[in-house]
């Protein structure tokens, strides 16, 4: 147990979602509790008695995600409902505890995966393990950077009340210490040959889409195209660990296997067969999911482009409204494409150091096309 | 309470043919919510009764949510003491009974005493009948059903098997749904009751207080199960059924063989998910108000995967048609599968012979005939193999034999099988979600780290999805965060997750406390020695070593201490479960 809550401490540290490890307290409960403190405080023993969960992180998140979410608490009552669709399906909205205190702490994570406290920081749970909790304390870092930018966004568009002159200050502040890293370019220009080579290949692409933040690790999957086989990550694997958790299966579905691959494996392999194309990378760089949905919602048939990027609608998996009924065809063109208030999709002919470029460069447009927006 | 939330009981005594209506009371019915857990309060009040005694309660109970826009949640809850493991025992099954019963105004029909002949309860909105139906004991259950069944209503019905005295008879519902494991049927047929039908006008139906809550619980349930790989993908549940975990199960070298002296059969293809969609074109069709649709026919019924698993892999046998004729017999007769083909498996290990094609299915025949192997067959695995000098042979937990997981290859399984409340039953922790299925997070399969709270919650949950009305197979996808406002919507009751998991806890906690008054401990939760001694079948980069006895027992204690178990397994001092509502003392 100590071993998972060494690991995701540093995962916390490595994302960047905690800048500090002293500001991070991370519990297990088998049948005794298990955490990176020194002790265990009486109010996380009353939250494990009061809730059915054997994992809770408790953490403030680094300085900027903080100081974002503070935003929102101000303008914000007691629920911070998501904008984007994958935190809408998978988190719904994320509750506000106004002090830390057990009872109301446990009341609102009897209701959701995690909450808000002012103050404090972030709280989440897991029932199965502390990798939930990591999840959801991702999540939550991630649907309100989105939430908060895309309100100002909506503001200055016309499609909410305009923010004031302060709230634009603030926001300028806060772009003004985000940029993008570039760790993916050392990823190879060749087309990985071999089983080993392509797992090798993946596990490298995986690590720099999350190292670059064009990811949170849990979320986006990866995939190549080997003739009739298709290598793609696993559903719920961390991107920045695929060793053992790539599945090999066909293009024609002809072993059931894949029933533990990406929800996404459908879409990839549409876009295989309309883009003839051998590697596809998603991922859910933020300022791509912001400028999507600016302009509000889309209806299912409906599709707009970002500085020539089209966006689609769909939802994640392979339902009636699934993103693998819109998207496809969009990638068709550009070998990009956006599904709106989602992530970004980009594939090639080639490489996923190639794919990885595309999805890179359509996230520092949409960056620019922010600051652009902000500046006007 | 709100009123649409106390249960409407209907008690039916078939020695002196009282019939009447009660409303439970309110502090049983909030702590323990319908289905399962009003079938377990129920056996709580008579815990030591013999299975087939007639005072014992054979009890059908629909849940809150059935009859609701929920998705998934029209599932119907048997609950009888276990004629086969003497543990208390409870069954979920599809088909349309719970909806018709919610329809009828009825929400546990509890069925006591003996008539004297062959009887039918027959229901019809507020009208029931209890009729002597006399038809001969052997009659399939195919005609049945054709002859039971109301237009637009239910049945539930026992075959020849539970007449025969067969310890693992199941009530069949609907002619395709199986009320499978632990011989309810047989507690059925004690009671001479062939059969109950059940027509509701809806005119009962319940109002839902909230309406936009209950739709947004719905909304937000499909979306989870359109994400969900197992549930909606490709090769999901709901394009292949069941029969979609065959090859990943072989993958995975946990796919019990020979009577699980292996892990793997070479032959598993025959039955694979895709092989039947080739060959055989299923449709597919499903539980009232399910959007998944997991179950297939194509002229008869498409075996599940325990089922095409254990008549296949089990049996060494790769005979897709020997598998569904051996299926068709045991749905006809009313027997549950699983303890049928690994019955056969056990007898075939200790004769040191293999039944496969023809020859498996006239086994599966026998069981239905008059000689003495037939006698032993109907026993069940454990006292045939106690029988015929080798108990070891009997892979079974608590005399219920084990599905088609081995559990070498899932640790959690493993301990989820020792601490089942009724046997070795894969569905009452069901940690293939998360060390086979990656949901909701991938578990290491290969580790008993976390696994005690993480299989005593699960049972809790599954207690509660048991007791709501709902299907497991949804929370591959949703969660009972989306259930439980669902809930709240229908009920009217302001309950979270939190709340629901309470009644969990007291449900599986009552359980195991009448249990323990039925004598059962600590070494009823071992597993065979086999998987302690033998190694599994190793696959490319996989080691399926045999289980840590060690480990295991370590974890079984920590399970206890979690549970709130003595040392030794048992429950003692009930009242820190807050359990005093019952009166079991």
């Amino acid at each position: 147990m100590l071993d998972q809550i060494d690991s995701f401490l540093r995962k916390l540290l490595a994302h960047g979602l905690v800048s500090n490890p002293a500001e991070a307290q991370l519990y297990a409960l088998d049948d005794e509790i298990y955490t990176n403190r020194d002790t265990v405080p009486d109010e996380v023993i009353s939250l494990f008695d009061a809730l059915n969960i054997s994992s809770l992180i408790i953490a403030r998140p680094e300085p900027l995600r903080w100081a974002i979410i503070s935003e929102l608490l101000r303008s914000q009552a007691d629920i911070i409902s998501p904008s984007d669709s994958e935190s809408l399906t998978f988190i719904h909205d994320i509750p506000v505890v106004r002090s830390f205190q057990a009872g109301r702490v446990a009341w609102a994570l009897s209701r959701r995966k995690g909450c808000i406290v002012e103050g404090l920081g972030i709280i989440t749970t897991g029932a199965v393990s502390l990798e939930q909790a990591f999840i959801a304390f991702s999540s939550i870092c991630f649907a309100t950077f989105v939430k908060y930018f895309s309100d100002v966004l909506n503001g200055l568009t016309g499609h909410a009340p305009r923010p004031s002159a302060e709230e634009i200050a603030a926001c300028r502040g806060y772009l003004s210490s985000i940029s993008l890293k570039a760790e993916g370019i050392n990823l190879s220009p060749q087309t990985p040959m071999g089983e080993m080579g392509i797992i090798s290949a993946m596990d490298a692409a995986g690590k720099a889409m999350v190292s670059a933040g064009l990811v949170d690790s849990f979320f986006g999957n990866i995939s190549l195209k080997e003739g009739l086989l298709i290598y793609i990550s696993q559903t719920g694997s961390s991107l920045d660990e695929l060793q053992g958790r790539i599945d090999c299966t066909t293009m024609d579905g002809s072993s059931t296997c894949e029933i533990t691959s990406s929800s996404e494996l459908c879409a990839h392999v549409r876009i295989y067969e309309l883009t003839g194309t051998r590697v596809i990378i998603h991922g859910h760089p933020r300022f791509s999911v912001i400028m999507s949905m600016m302009g509000g919602p889309l209806d299912f048939d409906q599709k707009r482009h970002v500085g020539g990027v089209p966006v689609v609608a769909g939802e994640v998996g392979a339902g009636a409204r699934g993103l693998m009924h819109t998207l496809p065809e969009a990638m068709m063109a550009g070998h990009a494409a956006i599904v709106a208030g989602h992530g970004t999709f980009a594939c090639s002919d080639t490489s996923f150091r190639e794919a990885f470029e595309r999805l890179a460069a359509v996230e520092q447009m949409c960056l620019g096309m922010y600051r652009t927006a902000l500046k006007a | 309470m709100p009123e649409s939330f106390s249960h409407r009981c209907l008690y039916i005594d078939l020695g002196t043919r009282d019939v009447r209506r009660e409303q439970l009371e309110t502090d049983i019915s909030l702590a323990f919510l319908g289905g399962r857990g009003i079938g377990t309060y129920f056996l709580g009040m008579s815990p030591t009764l013999e299975a087939v005694d007639a005072c014992s309660p054979l009890i059908f109970a629909a849940g809150p949510l059935t009859g609701t826009r929920i998705p998934s949640s029209g599932r119907m809850v048997i609950s009888a003491f276990s004629p086969l493991t003497n543990t208390v025992c409870s069954c979920s099954v599809g088909g349309g009974l719970a909806l018709q019963m919610i329809q009828a105004g009825i929400d546990i029909i509890h069925v006591t005493g003996r008539a004297d002949r062959q009887s039918v309860i027959l229901i019809l909105d507020g009208t029931v009948t209890i009729e002597e139906v006399p038809m001969p004991e052997d009659l399939p259950l195919s005609a049945v059903f054709e002859g039971l069944k109301p237009p637009g209503g239910s049945v539930a019905a026992i075959g020849e098997a539970a007449f025969k005295g067969c310890l693992y008879a199941s009530i069949m519902v609907d002619s395709s749904f199986a009320s499978g494991r632990g011989g309810l049927g047989l507690v059925m047929a004690s009671k001479n009751l062939r059969a109950l039908s059940v027509r509701g006008s809806g005119r009962a139906n319940r109002p839902v207080p909230d309406r936009k809550a209950e739709e947004t619980s719905r909304r937000d349930i499909l979306r989870l199960f359109d994400a969900s790989p197992f549930i909606m993908g490709r090769s999901g549940i709901g394009t292949y059924g069941t029969p979609s975990l065959v090859d990943l199960m072989a993958s995975r070298r946990m796919m019990p063989t020979a009577n699980f002296r292996r892990t793997f059969f070479e032959g598993y293809r025959a039955f694979s998910g895709t092989t039947i969609r080739e060959q055989l074109r299923p449709s597919r069709y499903a539980c009232h108000g399910c959007p998944i649709a997991c179950k297939q026919r194509s002229g008869g019924e498409i075996p599940e995967y325990e089922t095409l698993s254990h008549f296949g892999a089990l049996n060494e046998n790769d005979d897709l048609s020997a598998i569904i004729e051996a299926n068709h017999i045991c749905n006809n007769a009313g027997m549950d599968t699983i303890s049928a083909a690994s019955t056969i498996a056990c007898l075939a290990e200790i004769r040191e012979e293999r039944y496969t094609g023809g020859v498996l299915v006239d086994k599966v025949r026998l069981i239905l005939g008059t000689d003495r192997e037939a006698e032993l067959l109907r026993q069940g695995s454990a006292r045939l193999a106690v029988e015929l000098g080798s108990p070891e042979k009997s892979m079974s937990v608590k005399s219920l034999e084990l599905p088609a997981y081995d559990p070498r290859g899932a640790y959690g399984m493993a301990l989820a099988y020792g601490t089942s409340t009724r046997g070795g039953c894969h569905l009452r922790a069901y940690p293939i979600a998360h060390e086979i299925l990656r949901k909701p997070v991938a578990t290491d399969r290969f580790s008993f780290a976390g696994k005690a709270r993480i299989i005593k919650l699960a049972e809790d949950l599954g207690a509660v999805i048991d007791s709501i009305g709902a299907c497991k197979f949804a929370f591959l996808g949703a969660s009972l965060e989306e259930y439980a406002r669902g809930f709240s919507a229908v009920t009217g009751l302001p309950h979270d997750t939190q709340a629901l998991m309470r009644s969990g806890d007291t449900i599986y906690t009552l359980e195991r406390y009448i249990n323990t008054l039925r004598g059962f401990s600590r070494n009823d939760d071992l597993l065979p020695e086999r998987f302690f001694r033998e190694p599994g079948t190793p696959g490319p980069g996989i080691d399926i070593p045999p289980l840590a006895k060690d480990a295991y027992e370590e974890a079984l204690d920590r399970y206890y201490r979690i549970r709130g178990c003595n040392p030794d397994g048992t429950l003692t001092d009930i009242r820190l479960k807050g359990l005093e509502i019952c009166s079991i003392r």
